[in-house]
């Protein structure tokens, strides 16, 4: 069994008295331990899909089952990066890392102790007491894993978390996310719009076409880890995705 | 450097006006009687600086009490309805009606129901000062980062825990600035209705210093009453300050 199945996923919604066709009949499923990327122009309704995985948001028609059981509302065993304003300006790393715990109702010793942890482990230690806007778009994102990570997820949901970053620092946290995830061994669905991020990344890539998002195809990525963006294998796996993108994109402009 | 600076440019009309008043006086362009010197002024506080206390004290209390009254029901309240749009539904033109009501306009009202006393004064000021409250208060709620609410909700974020984390520390620059027209609001009320309705505060004591023809003790008290407005305002923007640390860098500084 997998940890998540997507059956027929549908989604439409009404903006200034136009229906919207955001998602039309996806379908995947992610096993254990897995990491898909939702790989699309934007529009595709990607963003969408992960909120609805996120109980975010309900699908009209379909079901998303996460180890056989509906998700409906904001599952105890998922958690979220999201791309940008996800830390409590006000709070401290500290204290923003605590909060998922915190909601849950973890003691207060305990609380500090696996935040202190998972601090160390993004790379943070003696960050503790700054404030968000102390720190660089990089470190804000660990920040926002880190805090994901706490309650030991089986399911990590990220919308597109590096797509404000620069691209050297994006470079560094794509392999640090991929050791995190090594270690903690997380089922990862990760929004992104980036080729190269797909492909270094996923164990699957999902990609999206949009109007209405519907599932294009599925590409395995069957190269080993640590991915070498110089390997031959990676630019033709990079330019096999691309080919699939493109020809979606014709189709839209109608060239 | 930059704060004598702005303290130099800060009391630089001040000096003008006072200025202007000398020549005003030395000049003649008044009677005595009506436009005191400046000289007469501060002999006045020189010599009545006990009982002018006695009144600044009677009208603080007035109005710490009226403002505390309003901040413990005005911001739970503006949070609830910030957070809860079928209360926001229910009570936005209710809100909207009251709000734009003077608070001097119930003194009447308030002196048929309460008489004379602190009773009413405290009350009109409560008024005074909840109507701004409220309103900045849902409006700090409402202006929270969205992605915030998500990741509340993502990590199934209990409503009091949201209120108290999340909603009141987000809305707390908004609530500073109603404050700071809370406390403008309830200055303007509690003069006011010490000019009617109360024996003490500095609104009694203007009032007495007309029957009296003591212009000097008029400006007195005038002049008292808008250093302790200053005063007010320089706090709250103080506390501002210190608890929104995390804004720092965020916003400009207003």
């Amino acid at each position: 069994m997998s940890l998540l199945e997507l059956t027929s996923v549908s989604k439409t919604y009404r903006r200034r008295g136009e229906t919207v066709h955001a998602l039309d009949a996806v379908s995947f499923s992610a096993q254990f331990g897995e990491f898909i990327c939702l790989l699309g122009v934007s529009g595709c309704g990607k963003s969408t899909l992960l909120q609805i995985l996120a109980g975010l948001e309900h699908a009209d028609g379909g079901e998303v089952r996460m180890e056989g059981e509906p998700i409906t509302e904001c599952h105890p065993e998922a958690s979220v990066v999201f791309q940008e304003h996800g830390l409590f300006p006000w709070m401290t790393v500290e204290r923003n890392v605590e909060f998922n715990m915190k909601a849950r109702g973890v003691g207060k010793t305990e609380r500090g102790r696996v935040a202190h942890d998972f601090i160390d482990r993004v790379g943070l230690a003696g960050f503790e007491q700054r404030y968000p806007h102390e720190l660089s778009g990089g470190m804000r994102q660990r920040v926002g894993i880190a805090r994901a990570l706490t309650t030991r997820p089986r399911l990590l949901l990220m919308d597109e978390p590096f797509g404000a970053l620069d691209a050297q620092t994006r470079s560094v946290m794509q392999s640090q996310l991929l050791e995190l995830w090594q270690a903690y061994r997380a089922t990862v669905v990760f929004v992104t719009h980036s080729v190269d991020e797909a492909v270094f990344l996923a164990d699957r890539i999902v990609i999206m076409s949009p109007r209405p998002g519907r599932v294009r195809s599925i590409v395995p990525v069957d190269l080993p880890r640590p991915r070498d963006r110089a390997d031959p294998r990676f630019g033709q796996c990079v330019g096999e995705v691309l080919a699939l993108i493109h020809e979606d994109l014709r189709q839209l402009v109608g060239a | 450097m930059g704060q004598s600076r702005a303290t130099l440019l800060g009391l630089a009309p001040l000096a003008v006006l006072l200025g202007l008043w000398q020549l005003a006086t030395s000049g003649g362009w008044y009677t005595s009687v009506l436009l005191p010197a400046p000289i007469e002024v501060a002999r006045v506080f020189a010599t009545q600086w006990p009982a002018l206390l006695h009144h600044v004290g009677a009208s603080l209390t007035r109005v710490s009490v009226g403002i505390a009254m309003a901040c413990a029901t005005a911001i739970p309240l503006g949070l609830l309805i910030g957070r809860f749009k079928w209360l926001d539904e229910v009570t936005d033109w209710t809100i909207q009606i009251f709000r734009s009501l003077p608070g001097i306009a119930l003194i009447p009202l308030a002196i048929l129901f309460f008489g004379i006393g602190d009773k009413p004064a405290i009350i009109l000021i409560t008024l005074a000062a909840f109507w701004p409250l409220v309103v900045s208060t849902i409006f700090g709620v409402k202006s929270v980062e969205r992605t915030l609410l998500k990741v509340a909700r993502v990590a199934r974020a209990g409503d009091l825990l949201v209120l108290r984390d999340i909603l009141l520390p987000s809305a707390l620059p908004s609530i500073l600035t109603g404050l700071r027209l809370a406390a403008g609001a309830g200055w303007l009320t509690v003069v006011t209705a010490e000019m009617m309705a109360v024996k003490s505060g500095l609104g009694y004591y203007i009032m007495y210093a007309q029957t009296t023809f003591r212009a000097e003790e008029i400006i007195a008290g005038i002049l008292t009453i808008g250093a302790i407005g200053l005063l007010f305002d320089q706090g709250i923007r103080m506390l501002r300050h210190r608890i929104c640390r995390w804004q720092e860098g965020l916003v400009l500084e207003s």
